[in-house]
Protein backbone atom coordinates (compact mmCIF):
# COMPACT_ATOMS: atom_id res chain seq x y z
CA UNK A 1 0.00 0.00 0.00
CA UNK A 2 1.64 3.40 -0.85
CA UNK A 3 1.73 5.73 1.51
CA UNK A 4 0.18 9.02 -0.88
CA UNK A 5 -2.52 6.50 -1.74
CA UNK A 6 -3.07 6.65 2.26
CA UNK A 7 -2.92 10.13 2.74
CA UNK A 8 -5.00 11.26 -0.41
CA UNK A 9 -7.50 8.92 0.59
CA UNK A 10 -7.50 10.52 4.71
CA UNK A 11 -7.76 13.59 2.54
CA UNK A 12 -10.77 12.40 0.64
CA UNK A 13 -12.37 10.84 3.59
CA UNK A 14 -11.91 14.46 5.74
CA UNK A 15 -12.94 16.49 2.69
CA UNK A 16 -16.26 13.97 2.56
CA UNK A 17 -16.91 15.05 6.28
CA UNK A 18 -16.02 18.54 6.03
CA UNK A 19 -19.15 18.35 2.88
CA UNK A 20 -21.28 17.19 5.57
CA UNK A 21 -20.41 19.78 8.46
CA UNK A 22 -20.86 22.44 6.19
CA UNK A 23 -24.34 21.19 4.46
CA UNK A 24 -25.50 21.38 7.99
CA UNK A 25 -24.03 24.30 10.02
CA UNK A 26 -23.84 26.54 7.45
CA UNK A 27 -26.64 29.21 7.20
CA UNK A 28 -25.77 31.53 4.17
CA UNK A 29 -26.87 29.40 1.18
CA UNK A 30 -24.66 31.12 -1.46
CA UNK A 31 -21.54 30.42 0.41
CA UNK A 32 -22.44 27.02 1.72
CA UNK A 33 -23.39 26.23 -2.46
CA UNK A 34 -19.84 27.63 -3.24
CA UNK A 35 -17.96 25.55 -0.28
CA UNK A 36 -19.65 22.28 -1.16
CA UNK A 37 -19.09 22.91 -4.51
CA UNK A 38 -15.86 23.82 -4.15
CA UNK A 39 -14.43 20.72 -1.75
CA UNK A 40 -16.38 18.49 -4.58
CA UNK A 41 -14.55 19.76 -7.08
CA UNK A 42 -11.07 19.65 -4.75
CA UNK A 43 -12.52 15.82 -4.38
CA UNK A 44 -12.85 15.28 -7.78
CA UNK A 45 -9.41 16.34 -8.50
CA UNK A 46 -7.45 14.20 -5.95
CA UNK A 47 -9.37 11.22 -7.71
CA UNK A 48 -8.69 12.14 -11.06
CA UNK A 49 -4.84 13.05 -10.52
CA UNK A 50 -3.78 10.74 -7.61
CA UNK A 51 -6.12 7.54 -7.99
CA UNK A 52 -6.15 7.52 -11.82
CA UNK A 53 -2.72 9.09 -12.15
CA UNK A 54 -3.74 11.54 -14.48
CA UNK A 55 -0.67 13.51 -12.72
CA UNK A 56 1.54 11.86 -15.11
CA UNK A 57 -0.42 12.27 -18.53
CA UNK A 58 0.06 14.98 -20.91
CA UNK A 59 -0.52 18.47 -19.90
CA UNK A 60 -3.68 18.31 -22.34
CA UNK A 61 -5.54 15.77 -20.34
CA UNK A 62 -5.10 17.72 -17.35
CA UNK A 63 -6.16 20.80 -18.66
CA UNK A 64 -9.07 19.66 -20.21
CA UNK A 65 -10.14 17.47 -17.33
CA UNK A 66 -9.69 20.74 -15.19
CA UNK A 67 -12.02 22.87 -17.65
CA UNK A 68 -14.64 20.31 -18.08
CA UNK A 69 -14.64 20.08 -13.67
CA UNK A 70 -14.60 24.07 -14.11
CA UNK A 71 -17.64 24.78 -16.41
CA UNK A 72 -19.63 22.23 -14.63
CA UNK A 73 -19.01 23.90 -10.85
CA UNK A 74 -19.46 26.81 -11.73
CA UNK A 75 -22.40 26.57 -13.82
CA UNK A 76 -23.99 24.75 -11.30
CA UNK A 77 -22.85 27.56 -8.45
CA UNK A 78 -24.08 30.49 -10.41
CA UNK A 79 -27.39 29.20 -11.41
CA UNK A 80 -28.03 27.90 -7.89
CA UNK A 81 -27.65 30.89 -6.65
CA UNK B 1 3.33 -10.08 -18.74
CA UNK B 2 3.28 -6.48 -19.65
CA UNK B 3 6.92 -5.63 -18.95
CA UNK B 4 6.85 -2.57 -21.56
CA UNK B 5 7.27 0.55 -19.77
CA UNK B 6 3.88 2.97 -21.36
CA UNK B 7 5.25 6.87 -22.06
CA UNK B 8 1.96 8.35 -20.18
CA UNK B 9 3.24 11.72 -21.18
CA UNK B 10 2.71 10.97 -24.41
CA UNK B 11 -0.57 12.73 -25.82
CA UNK B 12 -2.25 9.13 -27.07
CA UNK B 13 -1.21 7.39 -24.15
CA UNK B 14 -2.68 8.46 -20.83
CA UNK B 15 -3.01 6.23 -17.84
CA UNK B 16 -6.42 3.74 -19.18
CA UNK B 17 -5.64 4.38 -22.50
CA UNK B 18 -6.98 7.25 -24.73
CA UNK B 19 -10.27 5.33 -25.62
CA UNK B 20 -11.04 5.48 -22.14
CA UNK B 21 -10.24 8.58 -21.16
CA UNK B 22 -12.64 9.70 -24.25
CA UNK B 23 -15.27 7.45 -22.76
CA UNK B 24 -14.52 9.29 -19.44
CA UNK B 25 -14.96 12.60 -20.89
CA UNK B 26 -18.17 12.36 -22.70
CA UNK B 27 -20.03 10.82 -19.81
CA UNK B 28 -18.43 13.70 -17.37
CA UNK B 29 -20.13 16.08 -20.31
CA UNK B 30 -23.43 14.02 -20.40
CA UNK B 31 -23.85 14.13 -16.36
CA UNK B 32 -22.56 17.87 -16.33
CA UNK B 33 -25.15 18.92 -18.60
CA UNK B 34 -28.16 17.14 -16.60
CA UNK B 35 -26.86 18.63 -13.61
CA UNK B 36 -26.77 22.12 -15.32
CA UNK B 37 -30.35 21.24 -16.79
CA UNK B 38 -31.22 20.26 -12.86
CA UNK B 39 -29.98 23.58 -11.90
CA UNK B 40 -31.79 25.53 -13.99
CA UNK B 41 -34.82 23.81 -13.31
CA UNK B 42 -34.24 24.35 -9.37
CA UNK B 43 -33.54 28.16 -10.20
CA UNK B 44 -37.11 28.37 -11.41
CA UNK B 45 -38.78 26.14 -8.62
CA UNK B 46 -36.76 26.79 -5.76
CA UNK B 47 -39.65 25.60 -2.84
CA UNK B 48 -40.27 22.21 -4.70
CA UNK B 49 -36.62 21.07 -4.88
CA UNK B 50 -36.39 21.99 -1.51
CA UNK B 51 -39.08 20.28 -0.02
CA UNK B 52 -37.89 17.55 -2.40
CA UNK B 53 -34.12 17.20 -1.64
CA UNK B 54 -35.11 17.09 2.00
CA UNK B 55 -37.03 14.02 1.53
CA UNK B 56 -33.47 12.86 0.75
CA UNK B 57 -31.24 10.57 3.21
CA UNK B 58 -28.33 12.84 2.63
CA UNK B 59 -26.51 10.75 5.41
CA UNK B 60 -27.01 7.63 2.90
CA UNK B 61 -25.47 9.50 0.38
CA UNK B 62 -22.83 10.80 2.11
CA UNK B 63 -21.94 7.11 3.54
CA UNK B 64 -22.29 5.41 -0.48
CA UNK B 65 -19.56 8.59 -0.76
CA UNK B 66 -17.18 7.30 1.48
CA UNK B 67 -17.74 3.34 0.13
CA UNK B 68 -17.10 4.61 -3.24
CA UNK B 69 -13.88 5.94 -2.39
CA UNK B 70 -12.89 2.86 0.01
CA UNK B 71 -13.62 1.27 -3.44
CA UNK B 72 -11.28 3.63 -5.67
CA UNK B 73 -8.49 4.04 -3.11
CA UNK B 74 -8.44 -0.20 -3.22
CA UNK B 75 -8.73 0.04 -6.94
CA UNK B 76 -5.63 2.31 -6.83
CA UNK B 77 -3.54 0.02 -4.87
CA UNK B 78 -4.57 -2.73 -7.06
CA UNK B 79 -2.90 -1.18 -9.90
CA UNK B 80 0.38 -0.39 -8.27
CA UNK B 81 0.44 -3.86 -7.00
CA UNK B 82 -0.24 -5.58 -10.51
CA UNK B 83 2.51 -2.88 -11.71
CA UNK B 84 4.53 -4.15 -8.91
CA UNK B 85 3.88 -8.03 -10.13
CA UNK B 86 2.30 -8.92 -7.40
CA UNK B 87 -0.49 -10.36 -8.61
CA UNK B 88 -2.55 -12.36 -5.63
CA UNK B 89 -1.81 -9.01 -3.74
CA UNK B 90 -3.31 -7.26 -6.63
CA UNK B 91 -6.39 -9.73 -6.86
CA UNK B 92 -7.01 -9.26 -3.40
CA UNK B 93 -7.48 -5.35 -3.47
CA UNK B 94 -9.51 -6.26 -6.69
CA UNK B 95 -11.95 -8.36 -4.22
CA UNK B 96 -11.80 -5.21 -1.69
CA UNK B 97 -12.74 -2.93 -4.32
CA UNK B 98 -15.85 -5.24 -5.51
CA UNK B 99 -16.74 -5.26 -1.88
CA UNK B 100 -17.39 -1.64 -1.92
CA UNK B 101 -19.37 -1.81 -5.17
CA UNK B 102 -21.46 -3.95 -3.79
CA UNK B 103 -21.65 -2.00 -0.49
CA UNK B 104 -23.05 0.99 -2.90
CA UNK B 105 -25.03 -1.08 -4.49
CA UNK B 106 -27.23 -2.23 -1.36
CA UNK B 107 -27.44 1.06 0.20
CA UNK B 108 -28.54 2.49 -2.88
CA UNK B 109 -31.52 -0.23 -3.30
CA UNK B 110 -32.46 0.56 0.37
CA UNK B 111 -32.77 4.48 -0.44
CA UNK B 112 -34.60 3.20 -3.48
CA UNK B 113 -37.31 0.82 -1.55
CA UNK B 114 -37.93 3.58 0.93
CA UNK B 115 -38.55 6.34 -2.01
CA UNK B 116 -40.60 3.60 -3.90
CA UNK B 117 -42.36 2.73 -0.69
CA UNK B 118 -43.57 6.50 0.02
CA UNK B 119 -44.78 6.23 -3.52
CA UNK B 120 -41.68 8.60 -5.00
CA UNK B 121 -41.47 7.97 -8.73
CA UNK B 122 -40.06 9.70 -11.78
CA UNK B 123 -43.43 11.01 -12.31
CA UNK B 124 -43.83 12.71 -9.07
CA UNK B 125 -42.09 16.23 -10.01
CA UNK B 126 -39.06 17.43 -11.74
CA UNK B 127 -36.85 16.96 -9.34
CA UNK B 128 -37.39 13.35 -8.71
CA UNK B 129 -37.43 12.75 -12.53
CA UNK B 130 -34.01 13.49 -12.42
CA UNK B 131 -32.95 11.88 -9.12
CA UNK B 132 -34.12 8.80 -10.62
CA UNK B 133 -32.34 9.46 -14.09
CA UNK B 134 -29.35 10.98 -12.68
CA UNK B 135 -28.50 8.37 -9.90
CA UNK B 136 -30.36 5.07 -11.95
CA UNK B 137 -27.95 5.70 -14.83
CA UNK B 138 -25.20 6.41 -12.55
CA UNK B 139 -25.60 2.58 -10.83
CA UNK B 140 -26.13 1.33 -14.16
CA UNK B 141 -22.41 2.26 -14.55
CA UNK B 142 -21.63 1.03 -11.46
CA UNK B 143 -22.99 -2.86 -12.26
CA UNK B 144 -21.08 -2.37 -15.25
CA UNK B 145 -18.21 -1.45 -13.62
CA UNK B 146 -18.21 -4.26 -11.27
CA UNK B 147 -18.82 -6.34 -14.57
CA UNK B 148 -15.46 -5.28 -15.84
CA UNK B 149 -13.56 -5.80 -12.40
CA UNK B 150 -14.70 -9.43 -12.41
CA UNK B 151 -13.98 -10.09 -15.73
CA UNK B 152 -10.36 -8.81 -15.33
CA UNK B 153 -9.67 -10.01 -12.17
CA UNK B 154 -10.80 -13.73 -13.62
CA UNK B 155 -8.59 -12.84 -16.38
CA UNK B 156 -5.36 -12.04 -14.24
CA UNK B 157 -5.53 -14.69 -12.07
CA UNK B 158 -5.69 -17.51 -14.78
CA UNK B 159 -2.26 -19.60 -15.57
CA UNK B 160 -0.65 -18.27 -18.54
CA UNK B 161 -2.77 -14.97 -18.45
CA UNK B 162 -2.40 -12.41 -21.18
CA UNK B 163 -4.16 -9.20 -18.81
CA UNK B 164 -1.52 -6.35 -19.21
CA UNK B 165 -0.96 -3.39 -17.21
CA UNK B 166 -2.98 -1.53 -19.72
CA UNK B 167 -6.04 -3.65 -19.35
CA UNK B 168 -6.12 -3.30 -15.30
CA UNK B 169 -5.43 0.65 -15.48
CA UNK B 170 -8.34 0.92 -18.16
CA UNK B 171 -10.70 -1.42 -15.63
CA UNK B 172 -9.30 1.20 -12.65
CA UNK B 173 -10.03 4.02 -14.81
CA UNK B 174 -13.81 3.01 -15.49
CA UNK B 175 -14.14 2.11 -11.81
CA UNK B 176 -12.90 5.77 -10.82
CA UNK B 177 -15.36 7.30 -14.06
CA UNK B 178 -18.07 5.88 -11.38
CA UNK B 179 -16.47 7.91 -8.62
CA UNK B 180 -16.03 10.84 -10.20
CA UNK B 181 -19.93 11.20 -11.09
CA UNK B 182 -20.84 10.25 -8.02
CA UNK B 183 -19.01 13.16 -6.71
CA UNK B 184 -20.40 15.44 -8.63
CA UNK B 185 -24.44 14.25 -8.62
CA UNK B 186 -23.90 14.12 -4.45
CA UNK B 187 -23.73 17.64 -3.60
CA UNK B 188 -26.14 18.57 -6.12
CA UNK B 189 -28.78 16.22 -5.80
CA UNK B 190 -28.64 15.66 -1.84
CA UNK B 191 -26.88 18.99 -0.34
CA UNK B 192 -27.56 22.60 -1.84
CA UNK B 193 -31.07 22.81 -2.45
Amino acid sequence: MKKTLLFNYGLLILLTISTAVISNFVAIKSLAIGLIMGLSALKFMLVSFEFMELKKANLFWKVSLIFVLFLIVLSVVFISN
Amino acid sequence: METLKINYKNLYFPPGGILMWIIIFLELITFGMALVVFAMYGSEEPEIFHQSRLQLNSTFGAINTVFLLTSGFFMANAVVEFKAKNVKKSSFYFKLTMLGGLLFLILKSVEYYHKIDSGITLETNTFFAFYWLLTGFHLIHVIMGLVILIWTNNGMMKKNSDTEVVDVEACAAFWHMCDLIWLLLFPVLYLIF
